[in-house]
C-alpha cells in the first residue's frame, strides 16, 4: 500500500524517517503494510490488540526472566566429570577472566538490556492499560526505542545452539531448566517486540497530554 | 523524478527521531528544538552525522585487524596450550563435516563485519561524491547493516559459555584470549556508525 502527498496539512501527515518523503497518512487493515513509495521503508502495519498482547506478553516475560538466566542452561559430561553453567556464570567467568569489557558488553546484551526493555514496555503497557499517565511515559517508551537492537537474546540463542554443536561429539550434553525457559523467555521477548505498535502507543499518549 | 517528491525539510517541518512525530521546524539555537510529544531533541538531520559515523567505521576498521589476527580462544588440554583464532575456528567446523555451523560462524564473525565497514564506506563515499545513482538499493543496504550488526556478538556469546561449561582444570579447559576484547570493540563500533549515520543524507544529495 502506497500512499504520496501533494500539499502538506500536518494534522493526517507523516515523514519517511530512512529519506525524508512526505507522505499521507493512510489506514491499514490487518495484514497491509504501509511502505515508502521512494525508498521501501516500512512504515507500519495493522496490528490488533497490541496494547494487551504487549502487556502479556512483557509481564510473562519478567517471570521467565530470572530462571532463564540464572538457572544453568546445561550440563557436560566427560568422563565423569560433571559442568554446568548458567548465561550469569558467563559473564562472572569473564570478568574473573580480566576481560572487563567483554563481560560488559556481555552482561549488557545478554542480562541487563533485555530486562530493563522488558520492564519499560510492561510499564507502559501497563500504565496506557490502565488508563495512567505519568510524565515519564514518554521517557519510557523512548529509552525503549534506543535500547531495542541492543538486547541479543536471540544471538545469544544461536550461539548456545553453536556450543551445543560444538561439544556434541566430546561430551554428554544434558539440557537444565534454565535452556528451556531461556527459550520461553526468547520467544515472549521477540513476540512483545512484533505485537508492540509504537505508533499506537505514542497516539495515546499524545491524547493524555493534549 | 526528484522533483517529484516533496520532503519533509523542503516543507519546513522535521521528524522526531524517537517518536516520529512532524514538527513545523525553526531553528531555535544550535541544539535544536524539543519534540512536544516525547521531549526528545528534534533536529532536521541527525547532527554530525558525517564525521561521527566516519570516525567510527575507520575506528572499527582499525579494530577489525588485531580481532582477525590474535586468538580468540585458548584450548588447554593435559597441559598443552593451543590458541585458535577466528579463522581457526571456522576450518575447524568445515574439517569436521560441521558445514553449517561452520557458514553460520563464517558469516556472523567474517563476512558481517567486513560487510558493514565496507557497506558504510561505500555510503559515505556516495554522500561525498554526490552519486545519486541507486539510491533506493543504497538505503537498503545501510537497512540491511542495520539489522545485521548484533549478529556479530554470537562468537563472543559462544566464548562466555565455552569458558564456563569446558572448565576441567588440568584434563581440559577453554579460555578467552585477547581478540575478544578487539572484536566486541568492532561490533560496538560499528553499531554505533549505523546509529549516527541518517540515510536521509543520501537522498538530500
Amino acid at each position: 500500500m502506497e500512499a504520496r502527498i501533494d500539499k502538506p496539512d500536518l494534522e493526517n501527515v507523516m515523514a519517511c524517517p530512512d529519506c525524508d518523503l512526505l507522505l499521507q497518512q493512510v489506514d491499514v487493515v490487518r495484514g497491509q503494510k504501509a511502505l515508502c513509495p521512494r525508498c521501501g521503508y516500512m512504515l507500519y502495519s495493522a496490528k490488533k490488540d497490541s496494547l494487551d498482547k504487549t502487556l502479556a506478553l512483557s509481564f510473562s516475560g519478567l517471570i521467565l526472566y530470572l530462571p532463564a538466566n540464572f538457572l544453568p542452561l546445561m550440563t557436560l559430561d566427560t568422563l565423569g566429570l560433571e559442568k554446568s553453567g548458567s548465561i550469569y556464570d558467563g559473564v562472572i567467568s569473564l570478568y574473573q577472566h580480566r576481560y572487563f569489557f567483554v563481560a560488559i558488553m556481555v552482561a549488557l546484551t545478554s542480562l541487563i538490556f533485555p530486562l530493563v526493555k522488558l520492564s519499560l514496555l510492561f510499564l507502559v503497557s501497563l500504565a496506557l492499560k490502565l488508563k495512567f499517565y505519568p510524565r515519564f511515559l514518554s521517557l519510557c517508551l523512548r529509552y525503549y526505542h534506543h535500547l531495542d537492537e541492543w538486547g541479543m537474546l536471540e544471538v545469544y540463542m544461536v550461539g548456545i545452539l553453536v556450543t551445543i554443536i560444538k561439544m556434541y561429539h566430546l561430551a554428554h550434553i544434558q539440557y537444565d531448566a534454565g535452556f528451556f525457559c531461556f527459550i520461553g523467555l526468547l520467544w515472549v521477548a521477540l513476540g512483545s517486540s512484533v505485537v508492540l505498535d509504537e505508533h499506537l502507543f505514542w497516539r495515546l499518549i499524545e491524547q493524555k497530554n493534549s | 523524478m526528484m522533483s517529484d517528491f516533496l520532503t519533509a525539510r523542503e516543507a519546513g517541518l522535521a521528524l522526531c527521531q524517537d517518536c516520529h512525530k512532524l514538527i513545523p521546524w525553526q531553528q531555535q539555537g544550535p541544539r535544536g528544538s524539543l519534540c512536544p510529544r516525547c521531549g526528545a531533541d528534534v533536529h532536521l538531520r541527525k547532527p554530525h552525522s558525517i564525521s561521527r559515523t566516519w570516525a567510527l567505521v575507520i575506528t572499527a576498521a582499525i579494530l577489525l585487524v588485531p580481532a582477525n589476527v590474535l586468538p580468540i580462544m585458548e584450548v588447554d588440554s593435559l597441559g598443552s596450550a593451543a590458541y585458535s583464532t577466528i579463522l581457526d575456528g571456522i576450518i575447524f567446523f568445515f574439517e569436521d563435516g560441521s558445514y553449517a555451523i561452520g557458514i553460520i560462524i563464517l558469516t556472523a564473525s567474517v563476512l558481517v563485519p567486513c560487510f558493514k565497514i565496507i557497506g558504510i564506506v561505500l555510503i559515505l563515499l556516495s554522500i561525498h561524491f554526490r552519486w545519486k545513482s541507486w539510491l533506493r538499493h543504497k538505503t537498503l543496504l545501510f537497512r540491511v547493516i542495520g539489522f545485521i550488526g548484533r549478529w556479530s556478538m554470537l562468537d563472543i556469546f559462544v566464548i562466555a559459555l565455552l569458558q564456563v561449561l569446558v572448565n576441567f582444570g588440568y584434563l581440559s579447559s577453554i579460555e578467552s584470549a585477547p581478540a575478544a576484547t578487539y572484536f566486541a570493540g568492532v561490533v560496538l563500533t560499528t553499531m554505533f556508525a549505523a546509529i549516527t549515520f541518517d540515510p536521509r543524507l543520501l537522498w538530500d544529495a
